[in-house]
This record gives C-alpha cells, sequence and structure tokens, in this order.
C-alpha cells in the first residue's frame, strides 16, 4: 500500500497536498483498492464553499457508492474534469493524475489537524485488523 | 459459511465479502478485468454455495410436474432445463436448473444458496406424491468455467471435448483425480462454457488444475456485472415471490400447456388480461450508475423502477433491469433518477451485449 509521505491525510482516506495556501484533494490508494473499479466519479461546481467534512465529490465503484469529503474549510477552486471520461485513472493513479479537486484554504490551522503518512499508516493498519 | 474452496480464495488474496451467510470472493483482482477475462478469454467462479437437490423415487415425475412450470416427463436423459418453483399468485419462490440424470427416476435440481433451506421446506410441504428429496448442497461444489477458451482448458485437464455436448445438456464423467463429476454446458455470463457440479472433497484439486491452464479466477462481482449484460435475472433482485414469469419476460420456461402445475391458474389469468409491467433494459444515455430501487419517470409520471443496475465492462455505460409500466415499450425513452439527478436512458431489450453462450 503506498502512502507518500509529503501527503496530509484524514480518516476517511482522502490525502491532500498544500501549496501557496490550496490544498489539492485526492483519495488514497488505500481506499482505491477498497472500492474497487472505480466507474464513476463527480464533484460540486467551481465556486462552492464548502466546510470541513462536507461531500466534495462523489465516487462510485460496479459495487459501492463513496462519498469524498474535504479535510478542511475552503472553496473550491478546481475540479479534475479529465476523471468524468476516465474514472479508472483513480485506480491506476490516485495520487498523482486523479487528483480531484483543489480547494482553497479558509483556516490554515485545520492543516495541521490532519495525519502525517506516518500515523495515517498506523491508523490504517489499524482498521484493517 | 465457506465452501469448499475458501482456502483457495485466501490463497489467491480474494476480497472476501459476506453473501447472504456465506464468505464469498467479491474479486480477486478487479471486477472489470474478471469480467473481461471471461468474455475474451476464460474465467472460473466457485458457485458451490448453490444448492443442489436430488429428487428421485418411482413418485418422482408426478411431484416435479406439479412443483416445477417445466414439462419434466418429456426431458430426455441428460437434458438441463431452467424453470421455476411459483406460488399460487404465480409469483417466483426460485429460479432453477434443473437435470434429468435418469429419466423417471432421478432429477437434480441446482437452486440458488440463499433460497436452498427454504426450497427444501417448501418442497417437503409440497410433497404429498412421497418422492424422495435428498439435499447434497453440502458434499456437492460446483465450479463455473466460462468463456470462448473453456474449451481448450477442459481438454487439457480432463480430456473432454466440450464441442460434442449441446447447449442445456450435460454428461457424467468417471475421473481418477476428481471422482465422478458432471459437466453440464450452461452458464450465468452468456460467455459459453461449462459449470462443473463435483464432490467437494475434490474441488481445491479441479479448482487449481483449471487455473494452472490458464483459467482467472473471476468473483460475485463479475459474476453479478457479467449476468447484468446478458440480461439475465438475479432472483432476490428481478425476480421474487412478488413477481411473475410473465412480468420477467421468462415465459418461455413456463408451459402453460401442462395441465396442472402450482402458480399456472394465477399466470393463465394473467396472460389472457395482460401483464400491467415488464421487466425491460435499460441503457443510459448520460453518465451515472444506475442502482437497485432508482425511480424511473416518464415527465412527471413515474413508470418504473430498476432492479438490478451497473456500468457494463464491455459497453462502458450505466445499464440496468427495471419493471416499466406497460405503457412503456422497447425504443422509448425515460429517465432514471439517480441521486436526484434525472438521467436519460433508452428502454431496449436486453442482452446488452452479444452473448457467445448458444453458439
Amino acid at each position: 500500500m503506498e502512502i507518500p509521505k509529503e501527503l496530509y491525510y484524514t480518516q476517511d482516506h482522502e490525502w491532500g497536498s498544500v501549496e501557496d495556501g490550496m490544498m489539492r484533494v485526492g483519495i488514497t490508494d488505500y481506499a482505491q483498492h477498497e472500492l474497487g473499479d472505480i466507474v464513476f466519479v463527480e464533484f460540486p461546481e467551481v465556486g462552492t464553499v464548502i466546510a470541513k467534512g462536507d461531500p466534495i465529490g462523489t465516487v462510485e465503484s460496479v459495487k459501492a457508492v463513496s462519498e469524498v469529503y474535504a479535510p478542511v474549510d475552503g472553496e473550491i477552486v478546481e475540479i479534475n474534469e479529465a476523471l468524468a471520461d476516465t474514472p479508472e485513472l483513480v485506480n491506476q493513479d490516485c495520487y498523482g493524475s486523479a487528483w480531484m479537486v483543489v480547494l482553497k484554504i479558509s483556516d490554515p490551522s485545520q492543516v495541521d489537524a490532519l495525519m502525517d503518512a506516518q500515523a495515517y499508516r498506523a491508523y490504517v493498519e489499524a482498521e484493517a485488523k | 459459511m465457506r465452501t469448499p474452496l475458501y482456502h483457495e480464495h485466501e490463497k489467491l488474496n480474494a476480497k472476501i465479502v459476506d453473501f447472504h451467510g456465506w464468505e464469498m470472493p467479491v474479486w480477486y483482482t478487479g471486477i472489470r478485468e474478471e469480467h473481461l477475462a471471461t468474455r475474451n478469454s476464460a474465467g472460473i467462479f466457485d458457485a458451490s454455495h448453490m444448492g443442489e437437490i436430488w429428487v428421485s423415487g418411482k413418485e418422482c415425475v408426478p411431484f416435479l410436474e406439479r412443483v416445477l412450470t417445466r414439462n419434466i416427463a418429456a426431458m430426455p436423459k441428460h437434458r438441463v432445463l431452467y424453470g421455476f418453483f411459483l406460488n399460487e399468485r404465480g409469483g417466483i419462490i426460485d429460479d432453477l436448473t434443473i437435470y434429468c440424470v435418469e429419466p423417471g427416476e432421478r432429477y437434480m435440481l441446482c437452486v440458488n444458496a440463499s433460497n436452498t433451506p427454504r426450497d427444501l421446506d417448501w418442497m417437503n410441504v409440497q410433497n404429498r406424491e412421497g418422492a424422495v428429496i435428498e439435499d447434497r448442497s453440502p458434499e456437492t461444489s460446483l465450479i463455473a468455467l466460462q468463456g470462448p477458451d473453456a474449451g481448450g482448458i477442459m481438454k487439457a485437464v480432463l480430456g473432454l471435448d466440450l464441442d460434442t455436448l449441446k447447449s442445456f445438456t450435460f454428461t457424467i464423467l468417471a475421473t481418477r483425480d476428481y471422482g465422478d463429476i458432471m459437466i453440464s454446458k450452461t452458464g450465468y455470463t452468456g460467455a459459453g462454457g461449462t459449470e462443473i457440479f463435483l464432490p467437494a472433497a475434490k474441488a481445491s484439486g479441479l479448482w487449481s488444475s483449471l487455473v494452472e491452464q490458464g483459467a482467472a479466477p473471476c468473483g460475485l462481482g463479475a459474476r453479478d456485472t457479467l449476468r447484468l449484460e446478458m440480461g439475465y435475472p438475479l432472483h432476490g433482485n428481478d425476480i421474487d415471490e412478488t413477481t411473475t414469469p410473465l412480468e420477467a419476460g421468462l415465459s418461455f420456461a413456463v408451459n402453460l400447456e401442462k395441465p396442472s402445475f402450482i402458480g399456472r391458474e394465477a399466470l393463465k389469468e394473467q396472460s389472457s388480461s395482460g401483464v400491467s409491467r415488464r421487466l425491460r433494459g435499460l441503457v443510459l444515455r448520460d453518465r451515472g450508475v444506475p442502482r437497485q430501487g432508482c425511480i424511473c419517470v416518464k415527465g412527471s409520471e413515474q413508470v418504473g423502477v430498476v432492479t438490478s443496475g451497473s456500468v457494463s465492462p464491455v459497453l462502458g455505460t450505466g445499464i440496468a433491469l427495471a419493471y416499466l409500466d406497460k405503457s412503456v415499450g422497447e425504443k422509448d425513452e425515460v429517465e432514471v433518477i439517480v441521486r436526484e439527478k434525472h438521467l436519460r436512458a433508452s428502454v431496449t431489450r436486453p442482452p446488452f451485449v452479444r452473448g457467445t453462450a448458444h453458439t
């Protein structure tokens, strides 16, 4: 299971990378693997203001529907349009080309409350038991 | 509950889910990959959770004639038929395959896993003829080998030429390694191939040999998308005790000419008055995944409900089976409501993709 060191993580298995007050968000390797083949993704419109824990996307596999939640408060400034045509990218490159949305962070202190790679690994291993 | 192949699934790192009390593999490598392996080469499925009920004795034919919708007396040796147990209202208690082992003497019924206990109870209650009813599910395994390459794999493992078997027939083979096995030219994928009944103790050995020859292990996930692409109904989703074979478009498996069987009167009546709804295929024209329970509308009017839905791995679009009002016909357009969004769908007659089962 791949858990890149430089990213932040949530208990709902989203990852976030922070740059210039923006957070790029996707789902983790663990999440894509648990869901199986992703066949559909959908995001709110750019400009939507959301609170931490609100849905910022829907991911559907053959067998399951799952929500993607905002790791922090913010405004959606970009969505990954390419995933509409190629949802399978989420299975192939979840930390790269299959990023989902970019949030403009409202409260930078919320970033510090997220898990780092080490904490997330321990969390996943505990959950898998 | 676990099938005799559970440890094979574990070895293959399958994702295991609960299926009506059975710990079954939902996928090994991925539903899409397994689905396409079955369509394009060969897939192998553990269906050992299915029930095998043997009916014998000199009163078995009158009994089976009364509880089943097919003409049992006319079945030649080693013929297979698809049919139903119905209730008095014509509702489907279970759908099953009927195997004529010895005409007039011995038959095997292969029933849905989750329905096996209920089927047995119901059969015993109905059995006023005194037929001998035996549940051989625990000692019987069922391995389905499906796909265009199934023939080559069977030849390599069992030395059997599948081409010599006609569709919906079976043969019994005495083998050194796997005991007496029943090889049936049937399936639930539309990809062609065979279903193999064998002693539970021999299942792991045959499974391993078939996998070694190139059959891709496939879980319940692919089994479901494959059957849905062909429009085959799943009991509990598309058909149940509240739906009849006529509504489900399965009248080919009901012989209304038979003088008497349970459910016949209700079906006769429905046949002459006409059905108010029909199970139909939907192909989505918008992106999205129709799911069981999604409402179908035409304009502002509700016209039906989805009973099975997914994305077709072959077509790449959403497909579904849905009961639609009789006013809606093939080639009509409806909308399926998926999470409050209205998605456009064309009404079609399944299969959604071309199968190879009858070649």
